[in-house]
């Protein structure tokens, strides 16, 4: 209903007048409905041809009625045209509005309308969303100006501030959910920039509330924010808070999402993989699923599931070829299940790359005495690259430089001075006092015993150490966060340590001590001297670099080249390519280069998919390598509304949307006039026509 | 010389000498002053003269006063036999019947005298509508038919009726009577309901002499129309049968009046609340057409000359058709 201000006559002036016009009118309406007299000649021949039936009296009597209706109809009009009408919107202060709209994934779920049409395919939440925001702007006054924020992962400003309805109505066509989540926080803080100094300031967040944790801080914030008050003496410093409503877009909760999807070779076979796969059923009620796994297009495993409400299942295929690199993690609804329970289709398919086979290096800097160490060593050659190196040749030694683990056994010889800025293990560290290890020695300890482990630790999974003779050993230092592997009635023998890189020259790494000579203890005859070393090699190297399977959509997700198996030196940009998509060539994706550095870039991968990673220059120029985007995020899928657990003020709640107005500007009472000219047009022909005569 | 001019262009028939008749010049000289919205203006008049002249031609030869009256009398031409009683005369014995029949019929012949013409006009307000045409059309062929009549120097007598006769005048004879009629059509009360059968009635009751008797009316009346020329005939009366019309009331115009009206008889009645429409018009010119007919069907059955005369037709060429016609004059 369109509220109506009089700003020409009143009421009280237009009552009288109305009533004086409706008696005249019908005063001459009586008047006019007398009957022509005509006088004829010979009226009994007229009355054999004129006969009438109490229908058409019935209708004639009707019509005579509508006419002195339509007359006093146009009495009203032009009173109401006197009055000059205006809606209240175009009388009331200017308003300036920021409408929000959510557009995470979980807005693609679908929504409770009741005016949908059955036949029609059912709409998203995001779709009611963008039909409230087309509401709003239809309902904008003349003076109203307003700009369209969305907020997925990425903020966007589709709409720009303006007055003109029409552009904003186009910016929120084709407009589509993205997948992750929204980020609100970021939303909110541009419309509030973006109202700062503009009158009657409100922001409108068009959200169904499933929303992250952040999100939904952001949003409390801004709902919870008093207005500043009218009275506010100018020149204030303060910023007037901006109000902010929140009309939210329900929906059915149900829905099931892939969370996490990941492929990694066995670290004893490498040319085999297993694949972890999580399946989280976020709806209310128990749901049949059947995931289905390809590598290549190729079905690897089929796996049909019943999920509990909330419950989240995790699935591992194991022993997968690793020939086929990639993966494909597909949910289907089960037999007799409604593919509606699935929720929106973006968490339902992830993808995962099997990390590619490189050659663990490893380093050996030894002067050839310990064969037992080079032999167990010699032991993982079918997945390592072991290269042996005297301790004159360390210093430059591409061997050393590039090795992914550096083993230094010198016994009571001299360790290298600098140490290799690589990773390291080192035994015996603290043997000489000009020793440049980092981790240093406390005391000697003489006839020490290994009495401590870290259970559990990976290092020493499966490393029994019991009754194991040590001739000699060290006390070594610990610094806070290090962990202390072994221990000799409390005090460490064995420490791990990671450094962060402060220092340019070595960078990060991970130090591994241990506070003996394998040549002065039976630990190398015994079984667990050889897992040791295994488990010294798998620890490095499934923590190196390049064994990132899958991502997070997002926004501007940093990511170091080196994770990604790339080879940082040199590298100053990288070449983004994908999502692939079935039937496009790789010439026709869309590609965006993107600067490196430090080794880390920004990652905007808005789509999930497989991407392709290309070094554009550097020591690696022209080598590739792909990574998959998921979505992947239980918050994301999950559609429930949380904004009931914010406990938001009501004042909050946005109203209905304004009515339409059938003009957007200009007097009404020129329209009333035209259409009081075509009545009387109409009231004209009808009469000569002898219609409502 | 003025009149001399005019008199020579309202004369376009001359006499056989060349010379104007000296009805005919007094009558210009009368209508010298006469009001020009006259029914009887100086065109009529004109028209008028022309029309005695072809009158004249047509029944050139005929001696005047040759009617013959169906009353039985002693004329010479046989006309029917009767039983004989005491007191007639003798002499008109059919003894050729006696002889061969043995019965006493007396023989009648039919008389030979000239016929009167009574010419009634309907004042009517049904005739007065639409302005008067009507009968100012039938005001105009009275007029011409009785200046015809008295140039033949046939005695005619004039009456004005509706439902009763409002004024007559008695039959006169010659052309100098013309002016009389004139006057008598002018100064004639009008008014009144059509009522014909009691109007002819009172009509055939108060002639003396039957004789020619045209009856100038709309007709509108829809149970005596008939009936009253009928008596007419009955009391041994020549009626003869002139309708006039407006066309425009007898085929309505469908453009023209339509919606709600009140229907008003001119003569008085009871109104009525009518919707007239195209459609009701059409009707009603069907009706009109229906009854016209109907009342000419009625006359040739009985042999009662019968014209209709719209007034938008030249009066003298209804004159001139019904003379041609034959019927009117013998």
């Amino acid at each position: 209903m369109i509220a109506l201000t009089l700003t020409g006559w009143t009421l009280a002036e237009l009552g009288p007048l109305f009533l004086a016009g409706t008696a005249a009118i019908t005063g001459l309406y009586l008047l006019r409905m007398r009957r022509r007299q005509l006088v004829v000649p010979f009226a009994a021949l007229w009355r054999q041809v004129t006969r009438e039936s109490d229908t058409r009296r019935l209708w004639r009597k009707l019509r005579r009625v509508l006419s002195w209706l339509l007359q006093v109809g146009l009495l009203a009009l032009l009173c109401f045209a006197l009055g000059d009408p205006r809606p209240e919107v175009w009388l009331r202060e200017p308003r300036t509005i920021a409408i929000v709209v959510d557009r995470s994934a979980s807005m693609g779920g679908p929504a409770a309308d009741p005016d949908a049409d059955p036949e029609a395919p059912a709409p998203t939440r995001l779709d009611l969303a963008v039909r409230r925001a087309r509401a709003e702007l239809a309902g904008m006054g003349p003076v109203d100006r307003a700009l369209v924020i969305t907020a997925g992962p990425e903020v966007a400003v589709p709409g720009p501030l303006g007055r003109d309805a029409e552009p904003l109505r186009r910016s929120l066509e084709g407009l589509r959910p993205q997948p992750g989540e929204a980020d609100l926080g970021r939303a909110l803080a541009l419309a509030r920039s973006a109202l700062a100094g503009q009158p009657g300031g409100e922001i409108l967040v068009l959200t169904d509330g499933a929303l992250d944790p952040a999100a939904a801080d952001a949003l409390a914030a801004c709902a919870t924010i008093e207005p500043a008050p009218t009275d506010m003496p100018e020149g204030t410093a303060q910023d007037p808070a901006v109000p902010c409503r929140i009309a939210a877009v329900a929906g059915p909760t149900a829905s099931v999402a892939i969370t996490a999807f990941a492929a990694r070779r066995y670290p004893e076979d490498r040319e085999h993989v297993e694949v972890l796969t999580e399946v989280h059923n976020l709806g209310d009620a128990p749901v049949d699923v059947v995931l289905d796994v390809a590598a290549d297009g190729v079905s690897v495993g089929k796996v049909p599931l019943t999920l509990a409400p909330g419950e989240r299942r995790t699935e591992v295929l194991r022993d997968l070829e690793a020939a086929r690199t990639r993966l494909v993690a597909e949910l289907s609804p089960g037999p007799g299940t409604d593919p509606a329970a699935l929720g929106p289709v973006g968490d339902d398919r992830a993808h995962a790359i099997v990390p590619p086979l490189r050659p663990f290096r490893v380093a050996l800097i030894t002067e050839g005495t310990d064969l037992f160490l080079e032999a167990a060593l010699l032991t993982l050659q079918e997945h390592i690259q072991l290269t042996g190196v005297g301790p004159a040749n360390v210093i430059n030694n591409p061997a050393v430089d590039e090795a992914d683990l550096v083993v230094i056994d010198l016994g009571a010889d001299p360790l290298p001075d600098p140490l290799p800025a690589r990773d390291l293990v080192i035994f015996d560290p603290a043997r000489r006092q000009d020793s440049p290890s980092p981790i240093t020695a406390v005391k000697d300890l003489p006839r020490p015993f290994l009495t401590e482990q870290a259970l559990g630790h990976p290092l020493l999974d499966g490393v029994v150490l019991k009754d194991v003779n040590l001739a000699r050993g060290s006390h070594l230092a610990t610094l806070p966060g290090d962990q202390v592997l072994l221990r000799s009635l409390g005090e460490p023998i064995a420490v791990l340590r990671r450094e962060s890189g402060q220092d340019d020259a070595t960078g990060a790494r991970t130090i591994v001590a241990f506070g003996f000579d394998p040549r002065q203890t039976d630990l190398p005859l015994r079984t667990a001297f050889p897992i040791l070393v295994a488990n010294l090699v798998t620890y490095f190297e499934q923590s190196r670099p390049g064994f990132v399977a899958s991502v997070p959509v997002g926004a501007a997700r940093p990511l170091a080249v080196a994770e990604l198996g790339l080879v940082p030196d040199g590298l100053t940009s990288v070449e983004v390519t994908g999502p692939e998509r079935d039937g496009v060539a790789d010439a026709d994706l869309p590609s965006t280069r993107i600067p490196v550095d430090r080794g880390v870039f920004r990652l905007r991968a808005q789509e999930p998919g497989v991407y392709r990673i290309s070094a554009v220059d550097g020591a690696g120029a022209g080598t590739a390598v792909l990574l998959a985007v998921n979505q992947a995020s239980a918050p994301a899928s999950d559609l429930h509304d949380r904004l009931a657990d914010l406990q938001l003020p009501e004042a909050a709640a946005a109203a209905d949307a304004p009515t339409p107005l059938p003009v957007s500007d200009g007097p009404l009472w020129t329209l009333i006039l035209l259409a009081l000219a075509g009545l009387i047009a109409l009231e004209w022909a009808t009469y000569h026509r002898r219609v409502t005569v | 010389m003025a009149w001399w001019k005019r008199s020579a262009d309202l004369s376009p028939a001359p006499g056989p000498k060349g010379q104007v008749p000296a009805a005919s010049s007094a009558l210009k000289a009368t209508l010298k002053q006469a009001d020009a919205a006259d029914v009887f203006d100086e065109a009529f008049l004109g028209r008028l003269e022309l029309l005695q002249v072809i009158a004249r031609r047509l029944f050139r030869g005929r001696q005047r006063a040759e009617r013959k009256t169906r009353k039985v009398g002693s004329g010479l031409e046989f006309a029917d036999h009767r039983e004989y009683s005491p007191g007639d005369d003798i002499r008109n014995l059919d003894w050729g019947v006696l002889l061969r029949l043995g019965q006493t019929l007396v023989r009648l012949y039919e008389e030979d005298e000239d016929l009167p013409i009574r010419i009634a006009v309907d004042v009517s307000e049904s005739m007065q509508t639409s302005g008067g045409g009507k009968l100012r059309y039938a005001q105009q062929v009275a007029a011409a038919l009785a200046y015809v009549g008295l140039a033949n120097l046939d005695r005619v007598g004039l009456t004005c009726h509706s439902r009763t006769i409002h004024n007559s005048l008695p039959a006169v004879r010659g052309k100098g009577r013309i002016f009389r009629v004139f006057e008598f059509l002018r100064q004639s009360p009008r008014g009144g309901a059509t009522d014909l059968r009691s109007a002819l009635k009172r009509l055939a009751a108060e002639s003396v002499q039957p004789g020619l008797t045209v009856v100038l009316s709309d007709f509108y009346d829809m149970d005596g129309a008939f009936d009253g020329l009928n008596l007419l005939r009955f009391r041994k009366h020549e009626p003869v049968a002139i309708q006039i019309l407006d066309p425009a009331e007898a085929r309505p115009d469908p453009a023209g009046v339509r919606g709600d009206v009140r229907l008003v008889d001119c003569e008085g009645g009871e109104a009525r609340d009518v919707t007239i429409s195209p459609a009701t018009l059409r009707a009603y010119a069907e009706a009109h057409e229906r009854f016209c007919a109907a009342l000419h069907s009625s006359c040739r059955s009985r042999g009662i000359p019968y014209f209709r005369a719209e007034i938008d037709v030249p009066f003298d060429e209804l004159v001139l058709r019904m003379f041609r016609m034959g019927g009117l004059l013998r």
